[in-house]
């Protein structure tokens, strides 16, 4: 039984490929400043406070990798890529719900736990698109412009990223089934994403006050460490998945109980 | 065989009971009637039935799956046709993706067989359907994998009339198929015309669960009486005359009592017209909506 998971990745294909477009423009906006930008990047991180780089996690400005790392990564990619799988899958359940389309759907010979799997499955399609789409843009970008980046730490920035998505995914699906409305769901999951990224990013400031960081999703992957210094942290990727895992889990229980 | 076994089935919204101990059955090949007005807990006992609440107290067995067992019933589902009171489809679908939607969830033997009879427009998306069209397509989705069981919650709600005597014509010959049609309503007409029971629900609550003619034949006659002179209502209404209408000279009332009481009373006065005739099924209806007191025995 794939007709909901067919359903559902054909509905996300288009929000996926306008995404990949917007980053298709960033490229365009940052690719170009780099050549120019990277000599004037040690006056410019001496002019700002290290405490914003920190709260960016910033560094080696005038080299490609920490240049893309600053610009397209750690604000594009880890807030607002994460906030848009939160926002999806917090729209799902809670969307069908609503509309009354979760009726049709379950006077199937098809269980919950399916029709949350084929939601989850259906993540699939952004994960991909976006993931090969970026990849490919910032191959094209940085050759364009004569400062080929390593395939490699490329690589690994995507796919160390996808336990990190999946985790926004997660905080959004459990929404999704507590709340009735998608709005109210796709609201809650959006500021916890965001508040969570900014406790990180806060958390960073304050040696005493670190720790608190470990709580949050963006603690567990570091895009600067992968592109700049190629440190791939497997461990922290394991975490991730875990903690996925147990909201999917978490999800599933809370929509077996529910009333639709 | 019974297809629908409900027993006392209870579900609580907060304070409000929105269904309070159901208890009826549904047996194999009838048409049955679920009637009730809007609010009355029509939709909470169908949206039971197909697992999408689950009860606070008591249960059901729908063609033998008891709806607490969430396995059992899920396996059953391809047994069932639905078509709710208001159908939540993928607006950006046409008609047609919406079938084949609909096919690989549980099937389509008679989709073709079915969009003669309903032909909503198929080339278009859903989202610009009339709501007459979207209970075709409703239809056709419900009936498409051949079911045992069709549930219908207010089937013909904005379907214009020509296709409503098509859909009673069609649960007609469905129900000569031997399948077992289970509908909600709160027209009254559709479903004496139809169904060979009903349920009538009050409030959350069954108030009368019997043969549609037995409820015609217990609940009295309808009577007019045109007298030569104006009424004495004193005089005139007996114990046995319900919801008695006076205006001058014409009476209009229910008679609960032997018929021939009822002659032996009339020829005391000057008659000038009489009709007696079995009550249409509003008016037994609007007994059970009266003040709890004057419910009649059934």
């Amino acid at each position: 039984m794939t007709a909901i998971l067919r359903n559902e990745a054909s509905r996300l294909l288009r929000g996926s490929l306008v995404l990949t477009g917007v980053f298709t423009l960033l490229a365009a906006m940052y690719y170009p400043i780099f050549p120019g930008f990277a000599a004037d990047a040690e006056e410019l991180e001496a002019a700002f406070p290290p405490e914003l780089m920190d709260f960016f996690g910033i560094e080696a400005l005038d080299t490609i990798e920490g240049f893309i790392a600053a610009e397209m990564y750690s604000f594009f990619w880890v807030l607002l890529i994460g906030i848009y799988f939160a926002y999806i899958s917090a729209g799902t359940i809670a969307g069908d719900v609503e509309r009354r389309k979760m009726d049709l759907t379950l006077s199937n010979p098809v269980s919950r736990e399916s029709v949350l799997v084929q939601k989850v499955l259906a993540l699939g399609v952004p994960l991909i698109v976006l993931n090969i789409g970026v990849i490919v843009i910032n191959v094209v970008g940085s050759r364009l412009i004569d400062e080929p980046l390593s395939l490699t730490p490329l690589l690994m920035v995507h796919l160390l990223s996808i336990p990190y998505l999946l985790v926004c995914a997660g905080i959004g699906l459990v929404m999704s089934v507590v709340m009735d409305r998608a709005r109210s769901a796709q609201g809650i999951a959006l500021i916890l994403v965001f508040t969570l990224w900014l406790i990180d990013s806060a958390s960073r400031l304050d040696a005493d006050y670190e720790w608190i960081g470990y709580l949050t999703p963006s603690r567990y992957y570091d895009e600067t460490a992968i592109l700049v210094r190629e440190e791939f942290a497997y461990f922290d990727a394991a975490v991730l998945t875990a903690g996925f895992l147990v909201l999917l889990l978490l999800s599933t229980a809370l929509f077996l109980r529910r009333d639709i | 065989m019974t297809a629908i076994q409900v027993d006392d089935l209870t579900k609580q919204f907060g304070e409000v009971a929105a269904n309070d101990g159901v208890t009826f059955d549904v047996e194999s090949g009838e048409i049955f009637g679920y009637l009730g007005p809007n609010g009355a807990g029509k939709t909470t006992t169908i949206r039971l039935l197909l697992g999408l609440l689950k009860p606070t107290s008591g249960t059901a067995h729908v063609l033998g799956a008891d709806i607490r067992d969430r396995k059992a019933l899920t396996a059953t589902k391809a047994d069932i046709g639905y078509l709710p009171d208001t159908l939540g489809f993928d607006g950006r679908l046409t008609g047609h993706q919406t079938l084949d939607y609909f096919a690989r969830l549980h099937g389509d033997e008679r989709r073709e067989e079915l969009l003669e009879l309903f032909d909503p427009p198929l080339d278009r998306a859903v989202e610009t359907y009339s709501e007459g069209n979207r209970r075709m397509l409703g239809i056709v989705q419900a009936f498409m994998h051949d079911p045992k069981l069709v549930i219908m919650d207010e089937p013909t709600a904005g379907l214009d009339p020509l296709k409503q005597d098509r859909l009673h014509l069609f649960i007609e010959e469905e129900r000569q198929a031997g399948k077992t049609l289970f509908f909600s309503s709160h027209t009254l007409s559709e479903v004496q015309r139809v169904c060979d029971r009903v349920g009538i629900i009050r409030n959350g609550r069954i108030v009368a669960h019997e043969e549609i003619e037995t409820l015609l034949t217990q609940s009295g006659k309808e009577v007019w009486v045109h007298l030569a002179e104006p009424v004495n209502e004193k005089q005139f209404v007996t114990d046995e005359m319900i919801d008695v209408e006076v205006v001058e000279n014409a009476v209009h009332f229910t008679y609960t009592g032997h018929i021939q009481g009822l002659l032996e009373h009339l020829v005391q006065f000057d008659n000038q017209d009489l009709e007696i005739g079995n009550p249409q099924l509003d008016t037994i209806f609007k007994h059970y909506y009266r003040e709890e007191d004057t419910i009649p025995e059934t």
